[in-house]
């Protein structure tokens, strides 16, 4: 092992050359051997423990700090600890997607010579929310404190919370109608925002002046702040008890044990090979106020993967194929593709064991240059970058799971995450005060299916593995708007032998306002953003919004008459409409309209996840039990599952079984009927690829996909056996 | 070290292990012993002799069948060379009409067919459902998974093929 004495080099050189000895060695920081771990496991597995107690500690403490309901009722939160280098050691739980975008905020610092301006000292707080410096989207503001024992670097302290109002072109963190930079909110770019352990006035002034919702913001960064120092202190403590030596060598120990802990699980739970998958994201703003005609107001991407686990246990996930970078708010940057893999790996593969920065070290994204996953201008908006995130890191734990099924580790098998669209507001509040917020029930969506079991319903969301809706009351505390329904959407899991999670749907009455302003964002709707996976379906695609305007509520109240309280079933004609009077709207994609007043009626709601397995196998007692308690139609269980239910002697459903297996005999029968041989379909599809036969937005994306890779154009002129390039992009040099 | 029974095993598998005992099992340390232990349950559950070599899907398996690898549908239905793209060899349904699809989601709002179609992959044989891709018109049929059969068994599991 190389032993480093802590300060022998300066911070930038120390950290070219540990990324130097990754590179001749393979293991971190030259570590070949885990000789502490090997002398004392007890005391290695211990002091880790340990250290993740700090972090766990630190964030619940803080969150009792924070104004935010995102922070204090959902948890969109996570700290770290970190070497000197910038490599995490220990983590809390929360959203840990940003363990690893710290990292490179970090090392982003170090690498731009802040150690000679301006200078990292005792007591010195910075703070960052750019993407292009490592955070994944304007409203993730991360705040990291340094580390000295005697004068000696031994490392950060981070903190991340999600804020609910950025400042930006509309109220709330997420915005859709972010285009380029310049409008996504007030941006902190790895700036030294406090001296001696205190935030500078200076700094929270520019705070209150940029953003509508400053109490949110300067509180969570007390809150960061809190942490921060509480950590620091923590881990100086255990310096003084376990040597400064042993502190430098043990802390990269750690990292290397993660790494080779991440290369065993793969060997362990999947197999070696190729896999691939994709997914889609459909965007539709045509007519809608306020989007600049830029580029195409409505937009078709690919997100195609091919994933190789090589035998040694590495994973390589490579976007190449994808679609360019666009003046959208969806587009991402490879802090924030590696966010999310981090993310994802910590729920699949590190559940046990000592969980950071190690893991993402035996990874490897390929990310294609000038793509929406690596953009080549860093005047893109990344505003709501999830859009595109989540739909992908669902591709990938399908490819795990494929891994995982192979294995025999069916219980592990996770058909992933989907969107959840967020609301975002502002305006006039119920108080009469200017206030802008992010409305974070979101984190709450319907997850996928599992190879044993369906998914779960209003309880899953990628980024955060601690996921929670947070309680209405809360809510309700802070907008001018009050509940009045909050329920399951039924049918909203992909359909298959284990359905998919359900979401909810959430209906408000406008309250104590003249002025609500309400934008949405990450709807795909035109496509499923989602898949099934072993012949379950993907989820629906993302439902339209119903509002109502000027509405009769209150007088049907008076009159003591029934309300609508969530859309119904019927996708034709809502129960809004047939119960309110007013005027209706219904809106595809973004929400993006003139402002709400008291007496108005909004709704929206989330995605559900995908299913697994086929749908004739599903159980036929449960699925009466989910159309009993609203998780499916008698539509649904009759047509696409083929179970006949009848009722009991109270009216509710029972499966008749003799009947059930009968029906699905004939539908097998009726499959079979309608279905062709691939090679005639391909024969037939044929004709219409090579007349480019499709929708305007599908031939743009795949003239994009083409004109940015080779690999795309040869995989599809090879598949349907015609010249891609002479279809789709006529009169381009090839 | 974890290990389990076939009889858990094979009831883990079929989705009916109580809930309380799946989530044990998930919150412990894995069993080393699953891979073989899995394949003889799927051995059990075919008609046929020919042996399991790697599940691919819930009713797929790559199987040794003479002097080749083919996949093998549970029904005995051979998808050809493991090799190759088994959905090529399968039978398929497009939904790419509203109709189609309310079939599939008949109280929710539908995705454009213009945009976006469903793939139903099936076996010919037996009719069962084992795919489900969902691409925009045009788009090439995806190849799922092509295993390193001979790395995995060679250098992970410690034995021949």
């Amino acid at each position: 092992m190389l032993d480093k004495p802590a300060s022998a080099l300066r911070l930038r050189e120390r950290l070219l050359d540990s990324e130097r000895l990754m590179e001749e060695t393979g293991c971190y920081d030259g570590i070949t051997e885990l000789t502490l771990r090997n002398q004392d496991p007890l005391k290695f597995e211990t002091l880790h423990t340990k250290l993740r107690a700090y972090c766990v500690s630190a964030r619940e403490m803080a969150r009792r700090i924070s104004a935010s309901p995102g922070v204090r009722e959902v948890g969109e939160m996570v700290v770290a600890i970190y070497t000197p280098e910038g490599d995490a050691i220990a983590l809390s739980n929360g959203i840990m997607v940003h363990v690893h975008t710290m990292s490179r905020f970090i090392k982003w610092m170090i690498k731009n010579n802040y150690e000679e301006n301006p200078r990292i000292r005792e007591g010195d707080i910075f703070a960052n929310n750019d993407a292009f410096i490592g955070t994944v989207q304007v409203p993730d503001v991360m705040d990291v404190v340094p580390i000295f024992h005697e004068g000696t670097l031994v490392g950060w302290a981070g903190a991340v919370c999600h804020e609910l109002e950025a400042g930006g072109i509309t109220p709330g963190g997420d915005v859709c109608l972010a285009q380029e930079r310049f409008t996504e909110g007030l941006f902190v770019c790895a700036e030294k925002i406090g001296e001696n352990d205190e935030i500078r006035r200076d700094y929270v002034i520019r705070c209150e002046r940029n953003l509508r919702m400053p109490i949110y913001w300067v509180l969570d960064e007390k809150a960061k702040v809190a942490s921060c120092i509480d950590m620091r202190e923590s881990v100086k403590q255990l310096i003084s008890e376990i040597g400064l030596d042993y502190w430098m060598k043990v802390s990269k120990e750690f990292i290397e044990e993660g790494r080779r802990a991440q290369l065993a699980r793969t060997r362990q739970l999947t197999v070696p090979g190729i896999y691939r998958g994709h997914t889609f994201y459909g965007h539709v703003t045509s007519g809608k106020p306020g989007f600049q005609l830029l580029g195409d107001p409505d937009w078709l991407y690919n997100i195609p993967i091919e994933m190789e686990i090589t035998t040694d246990g590495k994973i390589t996930m490579d976007f190449e194929g994808t679609q360019p970078w666009g003046y959208h708010s969806m587009n991402c940057t490879p802090a924030g593709m590696d966010g999310g893999m981090f993310v994802t790996l910590t729920q699949h593969m590190n559940f046990e064991g000592l969980v950071n920065d190690g893991a993402w070290m035996a990874t490897e994204l390929k990310l294609p240059h000038g793509t929406w996953t690596n953009p080549d201008n860093e005047m893109v908006a990344t505003a709501t970058s999830w859009a595109l995130l989540l739909p992908a890191y669902g591709v990938f734990q399908r490819l795990l799971s494929r891994g995982f099924i192979a294995r025999g580790y069916v219980e592990e098998a996770f058909v992933g995450q989907v969107n959840s669209p967020m609301i975002e507001m502002g305006g006039e509040s119920q108080y009469g005060t200017p206030f802008g917020m992010a409305h974070f029930e979101c984190a709450a969506a319907g997850s996928g299916a599992l190879a044993i079991k369906d998914g779960l319903d209003t309880a899953y969301v990628g980024w955060n593995p601690e996921s929670d809706m947070g309680n209405i009351e809360v809510w309700e505390q802070s907008m001018p708007m009050v509940y009045i329904g909050r329920s399951i959407v039924p049918n909203s899991g992909g359909a298959g032998k284990y359905r998919g999670g359900c979401s909810f749907v959430s209906t408000w009455l406008i309250n104590k306002t003249p002025h609500l302003r309400l934008h949405t964002s990450e709807h795909s709707s035109r496509v499923f953003d989602n898949g099934g996976m072993c012949g379950g379906y993907p989820a629906p695609t993302c439902q339209k919004h119903r509002a109502v305007r000027n509405s009769n509520i209150h007088e049907l109240a008076a009159k003591g008459q029934p309300l609508a309280h969530a859309p119904g079933i019927d996708p034709h004609v809502s129960d809004y409409e047939k119960n309110i009077g007013g005027d209706h709207v219904v809106v595809e994609g973004p929400y993006i309209t003139a402002p709400h007043k008291e007496g108005d009626i909004f709704s929206h709601s989330y995605n559900g996840g995908g299913g697994y397995g086929d749908v004739l196998e599903r159980d036929p007692i449960k699925t009466a039990w989910d159309v009993e308690n609203g998780f499916l139609t008698r539509e649904a269980a009759d047509q696409v599952f083929g179970i006949v239910l009848k009722d009991d002697a109270e009216g509710y459903p029972v499966a008749d079984i003799d009947a059930t297996v009968e029906r699905r005999a004939e539908m097998r029968k009726q499959r079979l009927a309608k279905a062709i041989p691939v090679a005639d379909w391909i024969a037939r599809e044929r004709g219409r690829v090579e007349k480019a036969d499709f929708a305007p937005e599908v031939k743009k994306m795949y003239a994009s996909a083409i004109k940015l890779s080779s690999r795309f154009t040869r995989d599809f002129s090879d598949f349907w056996n015609v010249d891609a390039r002479s279809i789709f992009t006529p009169g381009a040099k090839s | 070290m974890t290990s389990y029974s076939k009889e858990v095993i094979r009831d883990l598998a079929a989705g009916q292990l109580p809930w309380p005992q799946t989530r044990r099992i998930m919150s412990a340390y894995k069993d080393d012993d699953r891979f073989f232990k899995m394949v003889a349950v799927y051995q059990d559950r075919v008609a046929w002799k020919d042996p399991i070599l790697l599940p691919v899907s819930d009713h797929l398996f790559i199987c040794q069948s003479g002097d080749e690898r083919i996949t093998r549908c549970e029904c005995g239905h051979s998808f050809g060379d493991y090799r190759k793209n088994w959905k090529l060899n399968a039978a398929i349904n497009v939904r790419n009409t509203e109709e189609a699809l309310r079939e599939i989601y008949p109280n929710s709002d539908l995705p454009d067919p213009q945009w976006m179609e469903i793939r139903e992959f099936i076996c010919p044989r037996c009719g069962t459902l084992h795919e489900v891709e969902a691409a925009a018109p045009g788009y090439p049929i995806v190849h799922d998974f092509e295993p390193d059969l001979e790395g995995f068994y060679r250098e992970w599991l410690g034995k021949p093929l």
